[in-house]
């Protein structure tokens, strides 16, 4: 039993060795796969990103009346923040303290300045800046500050205003990420078809071997075992120099790719799930590789 | 050792019904020489598929020590058929393999050892006559040397029965009777041969049992080996 499971192994990669064309031609195809794979792995990613993006930048502001009691503002934070599982960060910004900001941030223009002077105090409200976890809580929270006891303390909410834009960034976002997926599938299962054509036209073009080898008595197993070698073979070799392309390509560019981007940082995407990518790369392949062969050289083995 | 039982083989194509074998019968027994002849048509190439198994027949057997080749599937009629040397006319040899690959091909197919296996390929190779093109692939050789090799591969695993197919068929007259003759001495050895040919100069000079096929029917069974035809 070893020792003819070393046999087929050894007829696997002489026949990988000795058909170098055509496993270049496979590997090429499994390579198509590896980044067919790599790609809807980072579209994946990179959506999520956006979609974490788009909501740090949105948020909830509530700015109170002037006469609102620093104390009543305090206790409607500490509400907020206690409701679980809705609310990240509640951040509370005196008149004061939105005065230095805007100061500090038109410190070089005269014409806003010149006009803060003329005011005297702080002209703005106090306020409370209110993350939320998901987009779907915001519609909570604003239901939540909706009542009588809060609208005598609060001027204005932002989040009314805002409330289209949000909606519709987060639909673009979702949509974007749909069909990017369904595209993405659609152009795997291509992928996947060329890769098994590919085996099974490689397994076509040594169907005298195959029906030679049943004649002189070779098991089915015996026949197909290099071809699943061979298939594991063209899989690895796809998988390595891939990725070894694709490691090169973004530790080179990855600075740029960031700027390009918007942050999206794909080293630290890789060092966190490199070894699931790395794994649905090697199985994809495997699988597909073991299946093809598996599939074509049936056919042949009939006889 | 080998009985065919009333075999029949019809084909069924387009045209119609071709009749290729019809009620075949006759013996082997263990240690004959016995060449099989006929004209283009008569059934040799299909008897000689459905003894290897690549047919089926429509009616009747082949047995072999008392075992329907014809029913046997999968692993048994693989074991069936690692008991047969076959040799081919088109050779049929893995091009893929050089010739020392395609000699242990069907030996490590046996589960026969790496050190045995290199000493039956050497005794082998230097019966035959081919020891200096131990690495050379299929398409390097030449007709005699393919067929040669064909000879040897059927050879080495010792089988109880060695079933040529035309094995002269692409050959000169030199390398002909070369063959013949490792024919000759491999029956000397023991081996059970049948010879299918339509070679008359080759049946005549072997002077052995000679079955005549014409259009699928036997019509003669010769023990002092005349070619009726």
């Amino acid at each position: 039993m070893f020792t003819s499971f070393k046999r087929i192994i050894k007829f696997g990669l002489l026949g990988f060795w000795r058909n170098k064309n055509l496993s270049l031609q496979v590997i090429f195809i499994m390579g198509v796969v590896v980044g067919t794979i790599t790609f809807l792995f980072l579209f994946e990613q990179f959506s999520n990103f956006l979609i974490q993006q788009s909501e740090r930048k949105v948020d909830i502001s509530v700015y109170f009346k002037k006469d609102a009691s620093e104390e009543s503002i305090l206790n409607l934070k500490e509400q907020l923040n206690g409701l679980s599982g809705q609310v990240e960060e509640v951040t509370y910004i005196s008149s004061q303290e939105a005065n230095e900001i805007f100061i500090a941030k038109h410190q070089d223009d005269k014409f806003y300045l010149e006009a803060l002077g003329q005011v005297e105090g702080s002209p703005f409200l106090p306020s409370l800046n209110i993350k939320a976890f998901s987009s779907a809580s915001y519609a909570y929270i604003d239901n939540f500050l909706q009542n009588e006891q809060t609208n005598n303390l609060v001027e204005k909410i932002s989040y009314s205003k805002n409330k289209q834009v949000i909606d519709q960034l987060f639909y673009i976002t979702s949509s974007v990420k749909k069909a990017g997926l369904v595209g993405g599938i659609a152009v795997a299962l291509l992928v996947i078809l060329i890769t098994f054509n590919t085996i099974k036209l490689t397994i076509f073009s040594l169907r005298d071997e195959i029906s030679i080898s049943r004649i002189v008595g070779a098991s089915n197993w015996f026949i197909s075992g290099p071809f699943l070698v061979q298939s594991i073979l063209y899989g690895i070799f796809a998988v390595v120099i891939f990725d070894a392309i694709f490691v090169g390509v973004i530790l080179f560019l990855n600075t740029k790719l960031q700027v390009l981007f918007l942050d999206f940082n794909l080293i630290t995407i890789l060092k966190n799930n490199g070894w699931y990518l790395l794994l649905a790369q090697i199985g994809t392949v495997l699988f597909l590789g073991a299946v093809s062969s598996f599939l074509a050289s049936r056919k042949y083995l009939k006889t | 050792m080998l009985k065919f039982q009333n075999l029949t083989k019809i084909y069924n194509t387009p045209a119609g019904k071709i009749v290729a074998l019809s009620g075949v019968s006759f013996e082997v027994a263990s240690g004959e020489l016995v060449s099989v002849v006929g004209k283009s048509g008569a059934g040799k190439s299909t008897l000689v598929k459905i003894l290897t198994r690549e047919e089926k027949p429509s009616r009747g057997g082949v047995f072999f020590h008392d075992t329907n080749i014809c029913e046997l599937k999968g692993n048994k009629l693989q074991e069936m058929r690692r008991r047969i040397g076959v040799v081919h006319q088109d050779y049929k040899l893995l091009c893929e393999k050089n010739v020392e690959e395609n000699l242990c091909y069907i030996m490590q197919v046996m589960g026969v050892c790496d050190q045995t296996i290199k000493k039956d390929v050497q005794k082998v190779l230097e019966i035959v006559g081919i020891e200096n093109r131990v690495l050379h692939f299929p398409h390097e050789l030449s007709g005699g040397e393919k067929q040669r090799l064909a000879i040897a591969r059927a050879l080495i695993h010792r089988p109880e029965v060695i079933v040529a197919d035309e094995p002269t068929g692409n050959l000169d007259l030199y390398n002909t009777y070369e063959v013949i003759n490792l024919f000759k001495k491999i029956n000397e050895m023991g081996t059970t041969i049948l010879l299918f040919t339509h070679d008359k100069e080759v049946v005549d000079s072997l002077k052995k049992r000679v079955i005549t096929l014409d259009q699928g029917k036997l019509i003669g069974d010769d023990k002092k080996g005349k070619f009726i035809l």
